[in-house]
C-alpha cells in the first residue's frame, strides 16, 4: 500500500481510482465508507488531504451477499454454500443516505415528544384505501374519522376487547381487514398487538406459541396452513385463544370444522369490504352460529338483499347484498361515476350475489363483479388483461377466477397472432404487475366465446374450463 | 358518561392518547424481543406528527404509507392522524406502475416506506409532481455479489461536483450507457432514473447517496449473467417479494456475446469517467486515515450476527 500523507494541487483535477477486482465482499461497504469518513474528518483535521474525487472498481473472488441489519441470513446455509455475508451499518443521524430522502429515525430524534392534535370533523378523511376493481387500477375508497370510529362500536359489541386481550398482527395493515380489525381493534381497546411483519406458517406458529395470544383474526389460507402444521406436530393451539375470527374470503364448512378439532378454538366467520371498514356482518360470539354463513350484521351496519331494480327481496331469495350504516364509505376518490353507481341512497351494492335466511342470517352464493380474491387481495380480471393485450401477439384475452379447493387461481385464456410461448407472456406479466396478480395457468384457445355485443362470455369459459378439467379427472380416475 | 364523549372514546387518536396517560405501561406492540408500551407510542405518534408537519405536511394532506406491520406502520399512521392529515397505506407487493398510480391519484405529499424501495421510488419519482417528500426506513438492502457476474463502481465525491441530483442521475446513467455500449450492448437505454435497460431487463443499476458534503453513486454492473439459488439458500426471501429482489436482469455476456475481461472494465470505465468530468483518472491506494476506517468497517460489517 501507498501512503500518502500530503499531496500538492494539480492543475487538472485528479481523481484517485481504488482497483479491487478479487474483494470480499465486506469491501463494498468498507472501502467507500472508508473514503467517506476520510473525506468528512479530513476538512476538520486537515490530516489527510483529500483528491477531488475517488473511484473503486471491486469485483468479488467468491459469492457473497451484503444485506441491510434487519435481514435474516441462515449463516449455516451461508457457510455451506460458500457464500460470504457483510452487514451495511444501520443508519442513523450522520450516516449516507439515498439523495433526495429522509431518514425516518433521523427525523423522529429531531422532533418534539409533544403534540396538540389537530381537531377534526367526523367527515374528515382519515384514510384513503385502495383496492383492485372490476375496471382495471385500483380505487381508492374515501374513509372518514367517522366511518372508524363506528366500525370499532359494531366490532367492541361482537368481540369484547379489552386491556387483557393479546392481538396477532400477522395480517398487512396496508389492507382494510388487518387495519380495522386487528391496528384499530386493538388499539382503540388497550389490547396489544403481536407484530409479525412477514407471514409464513411456521412463523404463525411460533409467534403463537411464544406470545399466548388471546385473539386471532386470520384469513381462510392461514387457518388451513395452521390446522395442517397442528396435525403434523399432534398438538393443539394455546388455551390463552378464547376466539378466532376469519374474513376476506369464504372459509369452506370442513376446514372449520377440521381446524376447530384441531385446534380447540372456536372460529367466527364475518364478512367486510374495504366499503365498510372490513367487517360489517359476524357469527356471533355466544348463541349460534351457522357454519357457511357470514353471520348477522354487526351493530350500526343494516344490510338487505335486493334484485336488478332495487327492491328489497323476502329472506330465502338470492339478490345482490347492500349494506348501510355510519361505517360505510361515502364513496370512491377522485371517480364520481363509480361512486353514483354503487353507492345509492347511502346503501353500498357490495357487488356480492347471497340471500338472508329466516333467522337474520346472510349467505354469500356468488360474485357479481368480476373480481378474483386470492389470499384475501382483490385481483381486477381487466388489470390482467390489460397487460397480457399489450403484447403484439395477442389478439384477444379474457381473465377469469377458477377455484382450486379453498383458493382461487387466476386463469388466462388468450387468442393469438402469431406463436408465443407462456413463458413470454408470464415475464411480460411479472415486469408490471405484483406476482399474487400474475396469472397461475395461461390457456392458448382458437377463440373465445363471445356475446352479441363483443362482450366475452366469462361464465361460459368458466363453465368450459371446469367441464374440460372433470373429464381430466374422470379420466385420470378410471385410469 | 353521554353516548357521543363514549363513541369518541372510539377514535384512534384519543383512545392512544387516554391509554398513554392512564395506563403508560400497558404494552402497545410485541415486536421482535421488544414491548413497546401506549406511553412510547404516543411519544413516537407525536414525534411523527411534529416531524410531518416540519415537512410542510397539513390537515388533509395525503401521506402514503408503504410499510409491512412494524411499529414504524404504526407510529406513521397515528402521527398522520394526529396532524389531521389523510393515511394512504398501500400494499408493499405493488410493483412501479401500481405504486405511481396510487401516489398520482391520491396526490400524496409524502412517501413513507422501506429502504429498500428507494430505488423503484427513484425510478417513478420525476412523474410524481405532487410527492414532495420520501421518508425512508428499515435496512432491508440485499446486495448478491457474484465473481463471474458483477462489477461494483463506487464513485466518491464532493457535493458540489454536480449540485443537482436530477442531473446527477442523468449524467451517470449516460455513463453508464456509453460504457455498456462500449462493451458492445448496442440496444441499451436509459430513462428512468438509476437503471439501465436492454429491453425490460437491468443490466445496469444505482442509487446516488449523501452524507453532509459527500456525494456517493454506487453502480452494479452485470457482466454475466448470475445463478441466484444458492444467495436464496442462505436468505429466506418470501416468494411473492421474490422477484422484487431478483428483478429480471441481463448481462454484457447475455446481450453482447462476450463477457469483458476486468482489465476492459477498468480502462472503459476510468475513459468514459475521464471524458464525462475531464479529469485525470491515476490509480492509487488509501490513505492512513483511510486505512484506521476501513479496518473498522470491516469488522463492523463483517460481524456474524
Amino acid at each position: 500500500m501507498k501512503w500518502k500523507i500530503f499531496s500538492r494541487k494539480k492543475r487538472k483535477d485528479e481523481w484517485r481510482l481504488i482497483y479491487n477486482p478479487e474483494g470480499k465482499i465486506v469491501d463494498l461497504v468498507a472501502l467507500p465508507g472508508a473514503v467517506i469518513e476520510g473525506r468528512l474528518a479530513g476538512r476538520y483535521l486537515m490530516s489527510s488531504s483529500v483528491t477531488k474525487g475517488t473511484v473503486i472498481i471491486s469485483g468479488v473472488s467468491q459469492k457473497g451477499i451484503l444485506a441491510g441489519v434487519d435481514v435474516a441470513v441462515d449463516h449455516k446455509a451461508a457457510s455451506e454454500n460458500s457464500v460470504e455475508i457483510a452487514y451495511q451499518p444501520r443508519s442513523g443521524r450522520a450516516s449516507l443516505r439515498p439523495a433526495e430522502t429522509i431518514n425516518f429515525e433521523e427525523m423522529m430524534l429531531e422532533a418534539k415528544s409533544d403534540f396538540d392534535p389537530v381537531l377534526r370533523d367526523p367527515d374528515d378523511l382519515a384514510c384513503i384505501l385502495y383496492t383492485s376493481g372490476t375496471t382495471g387500477l385500483p380505487k381508492g375508497v374515501r374513509l372518514t374519522v367517522e366511518n372508524f370510529v363506528s366500525e370499532q362500536q359494531a366490532t367492541e359489541q361482537a368481540l369484547d376487547v379489552t386491556t387483557e386481550d393479546k392481538i396477532i398482527g400477522v395480517l398487512p395493515f396496508f389492507h382494510v381487514f388487518g387495519l380495522s380489525n386487528v391496528f384499530h381493534l386493538a388499539l382503540v381497546h388497550g389490547a396489544s398487538i403481536v407484530l409479525i411483519p412477514q407471514y409464513s406458517p411456521g412463523n404463525l406458529l411460533k409467534t403463537i406459541t411464544k406470545h399466548l395470544p388471546t385473539l386471532m383474526v386470520l384469513i381462510p389460507t392461514m387457518f388451513g396452513h395452521l390446522q395442517v402444521l397442528l396435525e403434523r406436530r399432534k398438538k393443539g393451539l394455546p388455551d390463552s385463544i378464547r376466539v378466532c375470527v376469519s374474513g376476506a374470503a369464504p372459509l369452506p364448512r370442513e376446514t372449520i370444522e377440521i381446524f376447530e378439532r384441531a385446534s380447540g378454538c372456536k372460529v367466527l366467520e364475518g364478512y367486510g369490504l374495504t366499503e365498510t371498514v372490513s367487517a360489517c356482518c359476524l357469527n356471533p360470539i355466544e348463541g349460534i352460529s351457522k357454519p357457511g354463513s357470514i353471520g348477522l350484521p354487526l351493530s350500526g351496519f343494516e344490510m338487505k338483499v335486493v334484485d336488478e331494480n332495487g327492491k328489497k327481496l323476502p329472506s330465502g331469495e338470492v339478490g345482490e347484498i347492500t349494506v348501510r350504516g355510519d361505517a360505510v364509505s361515502r364513496g370512491y376518490y377522485n371517480l364520481e361515476g363509480q361512486t353514483r353507481q354503487s353507492f345509492i341512497d347511502g346503501w353500498f351494492l357490495t357487488g356480492d350475489m347471497g340471500y338472508r335466511d329466516q333467522d337474520g342470517f346472510f349467505f354469500i352464493t356468488d360474485r357479481k363483479k368480476e373480481i378474483i380474491i386470492k389470499g384475501g387481495l382483490n385481483i381486477s380480471p381487466r388489470e390482467v388483461e390489460d397487460v397480457l393485450s399489450q403484447h403484439q401477439a395477442v389478439k384477444d384475452v379474457a381473465v377469469i377466477g377458477r377455484k382450486k379447493g379453498e383458493r382461487e387461481e387466476i386463469v388466462a385464456f388468450v387468442t393469438t397472432k402469431k406463436e408465443i410461448s407462456k413463458k413470454e407472456l408470464t415475464g411480460l406479466c411479472r415486469s408490471v404487475l405484483s406476482n399474487f396478480k400474475i396469472p397461475d395457468e395461461i390457456c392458448f384457445v382458437d377463440v373465445l366465446p363471445m356475446s352479441i355485443t363483443g362482450k366475452v362470455l366469462k361464465k361460459e369459459l368458466a363453465e368450459d374450463y371446469q367441464d374440460e378439467r372433470r373429464i381430466e379427472q374422470d379420466e385420470n380416475g378410471s385410469g | 358518561m353521554n353516548a357521543e364523549s363514549n363513541k369518541m372514546k372510539m377514535d384512534l387518536v384519543k383512545a392512544v392518547e387516554s391509554w398513554a396517560i392512564s395506563q403508560p405501561d400497558l404494552v402497545a406492540l410485541y415486536f421482535e424481543e421488544r414491548a413497546i408500551t401506549y406511553k412510547d407510542l404516543n411519544i413516537k405518534a407525536n414525534r411523527m406528527a411534529n416531524g410531518l408537519q416540519g415537512l410542510g405536511v397539513e390537515r388533509g394532506d395525503r401521506v402514503a404509507i408503504m410499510l409491512p406491520n412494524i411499529p414504524e406502520f404504526v407510529y406513521s399512521f397515528v402521527g398522520i392522524l394526529k396532524l389531521g392529515a389523510v393515511a394512504v397505506p398501500f400494499n408493499t407487493l405493488y410493483k412501479g406502475g401500481e405504486i405511481r398510480h396510487i401516489l398520482r391519484d391520491s396526490g400524496a405529499k409524502v412517501l413513507i416506506a422501506l429502504t429498500n424501495f428507494a430505488p423503484m421510488i427513484n425510478e417513478i419519482r420525476s412523474e410524481l409532481p405532487a410527492l414532495e417528500q420520501v421518508i425512508l426506513t428499515g435496512e432491508r438492502n440485499l446486495i448478491f455479489a457474484h465473481p463471474e457476474s458483477t462489477a461494483f463502481i463506487q464513485l466518491i465525491v464532493p457535493i458540489d461536483l454536480i449540485s443537482d441530483v436530477d442531473a446527477a442521475y442523468e449524467k451517470m446513467g449516460h455513463i453508464l450507457l456509453d460504457i455498456v455500449k462500449e462493451f458492445g450492448v448496442e440496444n441499451a437505454w436509459y430513462k428512468h432514473r438509476g437503471s439501465v435497460r436492454v429491453g425490460g431487463d437491468k443490466i445496469a443499476t444505482f442509487v446516488i447517496s449523501e452524507v453532509e458534503t459527500v456525494r456517493v453513486i454506487n453502480v452494479v454492473l452485470f457482466l454475466a449473467a448470475m445463478d441466484t439459488r444458492d444467495f436464496l439458500r442462505v436468505v429466506w426471501v418470501p416468494p411473492e417479494i421474490r422477484d422484487k429482489v431478483v428483478e429480471p436482469l441481463t448481462s454484457v455476456e447475455q446481450e453482447a456475446g462476450k463477457r469483458p475481461s476486468w482489465k476492459e472494465v477498468k480502462t472503459t470505465v476510468t475513459d468514459a469517467l475521464k471524458r464525462e468530468f475531464e479529469i485525470e483518472i491515476k490509480e492509487g491506494a488509501m490513505v492512513r486515515d483511510e486505512l484506521f476506517g476501513y479496518e473498522k468497517l470491516c469488522s463492523l460489517a463483517g460481524k456474524v450476527r
